[in-house]
């Protein structure tokens, strides 16, 4: 065998066992950080963590009640109020705006608020929500997660309709569908499950979302369901309990931080699924 | 050239008289469409006759299609187009910046080069249009429904699965159910735009069947590059090339003796 | 198979026009609403400047220019001592070695999905790999606090400490003590987080080489490793710059993985195994209890932060566009 060639080939055998080795190591952090993770989580997983409420300082009882529902609730009110506002302001442009100048400008925008700091949000609610309503509040936290849902959503619907062929658009034009009918009831069917999709990965984005919770909806010991007070969450819970010197409190932790894993997992896997079969079709 | 002669001459619409003139449904003046700086159609004249099927020819690119979808305004979908001249559906002004557009399609329905139907049932790719205009009974829709299938020769083969999705049906199939779809909202015109292209010969003679039929009651205007599928459909045939009309006439006498050289050239295929 | 004649004839009465204008209304607020809510979107940053400007306002009035080299942070001075040097210091230095371990890594990982992976193991890495994007960055935090950082400060924190023990320059960037709380270990739990950014984006690039470059080089006798070096990667320059922008945003804001295992401390240090703060993290531990001055200045380190990510995301997205604008062609 020529040198030359002999060593071109070493080179070669060198460059593929590190990018083997790249990605074993890529894929060892997941397994690492899900093992921990069931681990430790699995051990405080029981009916208690779903029924009581999270324990004062140095108590060995009690669970995330509070916490589960509070980030049920600001989760839900967050993709409800951000994910209507996505999708139209999508709409708009794939079906209105195509050819419009705004329409960069706010794709453009848009792009970089999908990737903005969300700490960054927490401070912009907490200076026009949280500070002009004198306190903390779970509507302010749900603020803070829609205002990060917005970007997403927007993103994928635009995308997803932009993959609707224009000629189902003027056969639904050609019936004298107006052109509002043409897009909600053609070009939204259509795109249907691209459009969930992009609501389920909103989701999973905001289910784990903590810096913009820190300082709007803050937390709260006691189980609460008013939207105008504090309102106890599980990432805020777990910040707080992960530095704390209590060992039933870092049990909570792990149990809760298994919980968030296994819902924006589930979601991930869920909007992945429906996309695949969107593909497939 | 003697293939081409013996089809046309074969065809039983063409053995008959030429029809006598029918009155004008669509008459065109003076149009002329840009696309941006790009002069598309250039001082085009003619009128499509009430009931009569009339077929666009032409090599690709000579501004048929165009024609076609400036009839339903389906250029004004995208920007930077521009039409002059002008151009009535009976009484109606079809250029009038004004006019309901979508009106205008409801009186002039069109069919695709694709088949597109809509991501539901067969049934509801139906009622969907007829919903838009009236508020009917479930028994009434149930049978303008089957009207506009069978009006669109489909419903022997879909009466048992109507709640299947339009997406499941073949080809051929799918794109009756396009016709049946634009009849069910009772247009007065027909636009059909290429509508065999993408379709294999079996299904292409039954839609070419079903357009003839439809001629009774409707005036058509269809665009095809298959010359001899404008033999076996068409009343009257405009030849088009290079965004200008070149020959408008009846059907037989633009295949057997055209005037034009350019005509004769683009039938008897040195060019296109 | 005739036409019924009667698809005509019985057309009864009914004004089309009617049921059209009853949708006008409708069509025209649809536009509106959809309008409004893609504006909503530059509303929405320009809320988050307003609001950032307003809050910082009285810490730039008190501290001006000086803000941006004090080093020491002392809120409960009287009056309060604020600088941002520290963090500023420390969210360059942890992203910027987050980087350093990301990228390579980030594209081998790319280059074995797209060049060297059998096909059947093509997607179950890729999601893999998709999936750590999606983890919520507190559980890394969380796992970088209890696991990691202990890990790292008995093994791998030692062990630097005694090889460069002595080495200038080196041995002032990896001094000890050992320590759970450090710049590296706060950078390591962002390049694990990271990773899976630069690896997505790069693989979507290289799917933007034209096959046929690629063939051409094969069938000259390139090794793989030669197509990936002299093909994809100057093909994609551009995109991957993208990426790593894109990449190099997340680091800098990224606030969840950093806060528990960075040690909030303001001090420079030189070595990377000290503890050390960013303005994420700074901000994280100490805006809820923070009032006044102290506060806006914890809002004026947020406003260095979003002016720095938003250069950052814009150069990002324009190259990611240029390419887009190459692959269109």
């Amino acid at each position: 065998m020529n040198p030359i060639y002999a060593r071109r080939r070493r080179k070669d055998i060198v460059v593929r066992g590190l990018c083997i080795a790249a990605a074993a190591f890529g894929v060892t952090w997941l397994a690492l950080i899900l093992i921990t993770l069931l681990y430790n989580g699995v051990a405080g997983l029981n009916l208690e963590l779903f029924t009581a409420d999270t324990p004062p300082p140095g108590s060995t009882e009690g669970g995330l009640r509070n916490a589960i529902v509070g980030s049920i609730i600001m989760t839900v009110l967050g993709v409800g109020i951000g994910a209507p506002l996505g999708l139209f302001a999508g709409t708009y442009l794939a079906e209105y705006g195509r050819n419009d100048k705004l329409t960069s400008v706010i794709r453009f925008i848009n792009d970089i608020l999908l990737s903005a700091p969300s700490i960054i949000i927490g401070l912009f609610i907490y200076g026009a929500v949280v500070v002009p309503m004198r306190g903390f509040s779970a509507i302010a936290g749900a603020l803070a997660l829609a205002v990060i849902v917005i970007p997403v959503v927007l993103r994928t619907t635009e995308d997803m309709l932009l993959l609707v062929p224009n000629a189902l658009r003027e056969a639904a034009s050609a019936l004298g569908l107006p052109r509002s009918l043409v897009i909600k009831r053609i070009a939204y069917r259509a795109a249907r499950s691209g459009l969930i999709t992009g609501v389920l990965l909103a989701t999973a984005r905001v289910a784990g979302e903590t810096a913009p919770l820190l300082f709007t909806a803050l937390s709260n010991q006691f189980f609460s369901l008013g939207l105008n007070k504090t309102m106890a969450n599980l990432p805020v819970t777990i910040n707080n309990f992960v530095q704390s010197p209590y060992a039933y409190w870092k049990q909570l932790a792990w149990s809760g931080a298994l919980l968030i894993t296994l819902t924006v997992l589930a979601l991930n896997i869920g909007a992945r699924i429906l996309g695949a079969e969107r593909t497939a079709k | 050239m003697t293939d081409l002669s013996v089809s046309v001459s074969s065809s039983a619409h063409l053995a008959s008289h030429p029809l006598p003139e029918a009155p004008a449904k669509v008459t065109v003046r003076n149009l002329n469409f840009y696309y941006g700086e790009h002069h598309a159609l250039k001082n085009v004249n003619l009128t499509l006759g009430t009931n009569r099927v009339t077929a666009f020819i032409g090599p690709s690119g000579c501004g048929k299609s165009t024609l076609l979808r400036i009839f339903n305004r389906m250029y004004d979908l995208y920007p930077g187009q521009r039409v002059t001249g002008q151009l009535m559906l009976d009484q109606t002004n079809i250029l009038d910046p004004k006019l309901d557009l979508n009106l205008l399609r409801a009186r002039v329905g069109m069919v695709f080069q694709k088949p597109t139907p809509f991501p539901m049932t067969i049934y509801e790719n139906i009622a969907f249009g007829i919903r838009l205009y009236e508020k009917i009974s479930k028994s009434e829709m149930d049978d303008r429904v089957e009207k506009a299938l069978r009006g669109g020769a489909l419903w022997n083969e879909v009466k048992d699965k109507l709640n299947a999705s339009g997406l499941s049906l073949s080809g051929g199939q799918q794109q009756r159910l396009c016709i049946a779809r634009t009849v069910a909202v009772r247009p007065e015109v027909i636009l059909f735009d290429e509508p065999c292209s993408a379709l294999d010969p079996i299904s292409t003679a039954k839609v070419e069947e079903l357009i003839q039929e439809l001629a009774e009651n409707y005036t058509i205007a269809i665009v095809t590059h298959n010359m001899q599928q404008a033999a076996r459909v068409s009343d009257k045939t405009a030849f088009m090339y290079l965004g200008e009309l070149i020959e408008f006439d009846d059907t037989s006498k633009i295949f057997t003796s055209p005037t034009d050289r350019r005509t004769q050239d683009y039938i008897t295929g040195r060019f296109g | 198979m005739a036409v019924q004649s009667d698809v005509i004839d019985d057309a009864g009465p009914y004004d089309r026009a009617k049921a059209l204008s009853a949708f006008k209304l409708g069509d025209v607020t649809f536009y509106w609403i959809t309008r409004l809510s893609a504006i909503s979107v530059l509303l929405i940053l320009g809320g988050i400047i307003i609001s950032l400007i307003v809050g910082a306002f009285p810490a730039m009035q008190e501290y001006g220019l000086s803000f941006l080299w004090t080093q020491r942070w002392a809120p409960s001075a009287d009056p309060p001592v604020l600088g941002a040097l520290g963090p500023m210091y420390g969210t360059l230095v942890t992203s910027f070695i987050a980087m350093l371990i990301a990228i390579p890594v980030g594209l081998g990982i790319a280059i074995f999905l797209t060049e060297l992976c059998p096909q059947w193991l093509r997607r179950p890495i890729g999601m893999a790999i998709e999936l750590l994007a999606g983890i919520p960055s507190i559980i890394y935090g969380m796992w970088g606090f209890f696991v990691l950082g202990p890990f790292l400060a008995n093994t791998f924190q030692p062990f630097m400490i005694r090889i460069f023990d002595g080495v200038p320059v080196l041995g002032a960037i990896f001094a000890g003590p050992p320590s759970y709380l450090s710049l590296f270990n706060a950078a390591l739990i962002l390049a694990i987080m990271v990773l899976p950014f630069i690896t997505s984006i790069s693989v979507d690039v290289f799917k933007t080489v034209p096959p046929v470059l690629k063939e051409a080089a094969y069938g000259v006798g390139c090794t793989t490793w030669e197509v990936v070096r002299s093909v994809v990667i100057p093909y994609t320059r551009v995109g991957i710059i993208g990426g790593v922008m894109l990449a190099l945003g997340r680091a800098l804001g990224e606030t969840m993985a950093v806060t528990f295992i960075i040690g909030n401390s303001f001090r420079i240090s030189s070595s990377i195994f000290a503890p050390g703060t960013t303005i994420s993290a700074a901000i994280a531990s100490e805006f809820a209890e923070s009032d006044g001055l102290h506060q806006s200045g914890l809002i004026l380190l947020g406003l260095l932060l979003f002016v720095l990510t938003f250069f950052v995301l814009a150069a990002a997205r324009l190259m990611l566009m240029r390419l887009e604008k190459k692959a269109g062609n």
